[in-house]
């Protein structure tokens, strides 16, 4: 599918210009256009340093035979099974934009909830589409954002009315085909006044092997927390060891709001994700936990952006790394606060866990820091395990094996603990694969 | 009690640090039920010996034996040491994020007992201890060491020490960091521990901590070497008069 290394332009007259009412098929022409007249980025510009551009770069593919992986019924079926048992709210599966199914939305559908296609929710929900789609993940955030915007097919829309709260969570499901797999997943979540949601985003699948780039994806997620809500944004990134992945993700929030993003990663060949949230109003809150566990030869080039346009704001970011094998990651936190933003709290940290020599870790901090009323720290640290806590443990008579796997699990332990129910047991069962035969 | 069997023996034990000889030839036999005393001033090497012997990655022993009932330890790693009953009461504990006290010692416990032991008992167990020893019930949830004061490190190690319950125990400047009712509470874990079938090894720079855990036998340590022995009157004796006298008549300074 894929022809790389060149700059492959979109076409003007495909089918995907063509869906939606005329306002969104302007949008995508003017993401087609954008796309088709923004250069590569070079290697070595800002965010582009550790990964190479050309990478993401990919014809649109071809949807035909698509062949999904055993793996991905196996998950359906378990999370059907916590859908029946009560453990969420709704399951959605979505198999590259081409074909989306909504399970248990009946009942949310009774309390105002909206969980549907985008092509369902530009009549339905008129407003608040044209109002937030393209909104934060567009064309001028960058050449790839504008890519995603032209090409998606199908998108998944949630609304959760004022006041509603959505108590367990929303599990969608993003599989990529084995074969002739690109796909360009789109997401846009309003949750409404003092409502609640929490939100599970789960992309898996891909072309089996190893080689880098047998398949692709290309997500943008937006989400808008109006005044007072309450957000949980858990992603997974599960993908094969083939793929390669690109996600922008920005969430905006009001006064009063708090969002909470859980970034989990383990999958994909070369990975790049770019989570942002906006605090907008007095009182907003926004904590991002990100977990990545990296081996083989993957790559995870990682962005967190904190943006306080309003004072009184909080931020605060923990994004843990554990690498093994020959894996990379490059993880680039910037905060901003703008200059009339005063009084904002803003914390960032990331730790970094190399298990083995051969596998290497970047951490970047910004700070874009624009008035004198903040309070702000970051810090980093990066290195292997400490050997005398592997001697202390065994001092006590548990086998070197048992305890890297005790110490690496404590270091991740308190981000796991914000893993909602249903997911806890399969990243548990992911975090320990990844410990064996260290 | 020259009847009793040895528990441990160490036969001409020399350690490295860094390419540096740091104990030149410790000869010990602890026989069950014996309480011993290391007493040296800093730098004598007594710290290094008890860390090699739990197998330490940073000490080298460069030559020697060690026995525990009769096995030679010297070359299983540190955790099959502890599993043939040698414990070590470290002096500067490390933090463990994330793994809480429980948890930590119930694999510990696991480890000694086996994979399929019967584990029900462990919480009555570590509530019993921890009781004894008065830590708070709280501290079984709390990640082992982290944010714990110097005092309540020394606790959580005897805690240890009470559940896994070895055949010999070295502790290392356990009484370093205790206000004296921490000392107390700290000394009557270490007696309450104690019985005819095991062994203690006292490692301390002070001679207070033998005021409350009396030893059979002192050891004075100068130079990486035991160049004095004798019973409890050597440390009342070393606690007035400091360790000059000791290099004056044995000529040996006590830096390595």
């Amino acid at each position: 599918m894929s022809k790389s290394n060149t700059d492959i332009q979109i076409p003007e007259a495909i089918p995907e210009l063509e869906r939606g009412p005329v306002w969104l098929r302007q949008r995508r022409q003017s993401s087609r256009q954008s796309y088709n007249s923004t250069p590569i980025p070079q290697r070595g510009l800002h965010l582009w340093r550790y990964t190479d551009p050309q990478r993401f770069v990919v014809d649109r593919g071809d949807a035909s035979d698509t062949v999904y992986d055993e793996n991905y019924d196996r998950i359906r079926q378990v999370e059907l099974k916590h859908l029946e048992s009560g453990h969420l709210s709704a399951l959605v599966t979505d198999l590259g934009g081409r074909e989306i199914e909504f399970y248990g939305i009946e009942k949310l559908g009774e309390r105002g909830v909206a969980v549907m296609p985008v092509s369902e929710a530009v009549e339905k929900h008129h407003d608040l589409v044209e109002r937030y789609l393209y909104e934060l993940v567009s064309s001028s955030v960058g050449k790839f954002e504008a890519m995603n915007g032209a090409l998606w097919n199908d998108g998944i829309f949630i609304y959760v009315p004022d006041g509603v709260t959505v108590d367990r969570p929303i599990h969608l499901i993003r599989e990529l085909g084995r074969t002739d797999s690109v796909q360009f997943p789109r997401l846009l979540v309003v949750v409404g006044k003092n409502a609640e949601l929490t939100l599970v985003d789960e992309y898996g699948g891909g072309a089996f092997g190893t080689q880098a780039g047998t398949s692709y994806s290309n997500g943008a997620v937006e989400i808008f927390g109006l005044e007072g809500s309450r957000t949980r944004y858990v992603t997974l990134q599960r993908q094969s060891a083939a793929t390669t992945s690109y996600l922008t993700h920005r969430a905006g929030i009001e006064r009063g709001a708090s969002m909470l993003t859980l970034a989990l990663a383990f999958g994909g060949a070369v990975t790049k994700q770019n989570f942002g949230v906006v605090l907008n109003g007095p009182g907003a809150e926004s904590k991002i936990y990100g977990l990545l566990f990296g081996a083989g030869h993957q790559h995870f080039d990682n962005h967190t952006l904190h943006h306080h346009s309003s004072g009184q704001t909080r931020s605060d970011i923990d994004f843990k790394v554990v690498l093994r094998d020959r894996a990379i990651s490059a993880y680039t936190g910037l905060i901003r606060i703008d200059p009339h933003a005063k009084s904002c709290e803003a914390y960032q940290e990331n730790r970094n866990l190399l298990l083995n020599k051969g596998c290497r870790a970047e951490t970047i901090p910004e700070l874009e820091i624009l008035n004198e009323d903040v309070t702000c720290t970051h810090g980093a640290t990066l290195g292997p395990i400490d050997p005398l806590m592997v001697h202390y443990l065994q001092s006590r008579g548990i086998e070197h094996r048992e305890a890297v796997r005790m110490i690496v699990a404590g270091f991740v332990s308190d981000t796991l603990r914000q893993v909602p129910a249903d997911l806890r047991d399969r990243i548990s069962e992911v975090v320990n694969q990844r410990l064996e035969h260290l | 009690m020259s009847h009793r069997t040895t528990l441990f023996e160490l036969k001409d034990i020399h350690v490295e640090v860094e390419d540096k000889e740091v104990v030149k030839g410790v000869s010990l036999k602890v026989k069950a039920g014996e309480v011993h005393a290391i007493m040296g001033p800093n730098g004598s090497g007594k710290s290094s010996l008890s860390n090699a012997l739990m197998g330490h990655p940073g000490y080298e022993i460069t030559s020697g034996e060690a026995y525990l009932q009769g096995h030679s330890i010297l070359e299983m790693p540190p955790d099959e040491r502890s599993r043939a009953g040698l414990f070590l009461a470290f002096q500067y504990p490390l933090a463990v994020p994330g793994v809480t006290v429980a948890n930590f010692l119930r694999a510990a416990l696991k480890a000694h007992r086996g994979p399929e032991a019967d584990m029900s008992d462990f919480r009555r167990l570590l509530k019993r201890e921890m009781a004894a020893l008065s830590i708070d019930p709280s501290f079984a949830t709390r990640y082992l060491n982290d944010g714990f004061s110097g005092g309540e490190k020394k606790r959580v190690e005897i805690l240890q020490m009470s559940v896994l319950n070895p055949k010999m125990a070295l502790l290392d400047e356990t009484d370093s960091g205790l206000d004296i009712d921490a000392l107390k509470t700290v000394s009557g874990g270490i007696n309450r521990f104690h019985n005819a079938d095991n062994g203690i090894l006292l490692v301390t720079h002070y001679q207070r901590l033998l005021n409350y855990v009396q030893p059979d036998f002192v050891h004075v340590m100068l130079g990486g070497r035991l160049v004095k022995s004798g019973g409890p009157e050597l440390a009342l004796k070393l606690e007035e008069n400091g360790y000059d006298w000791v290099e004056q008549e044995t000529g040996l300074t006590a830096e390595v």
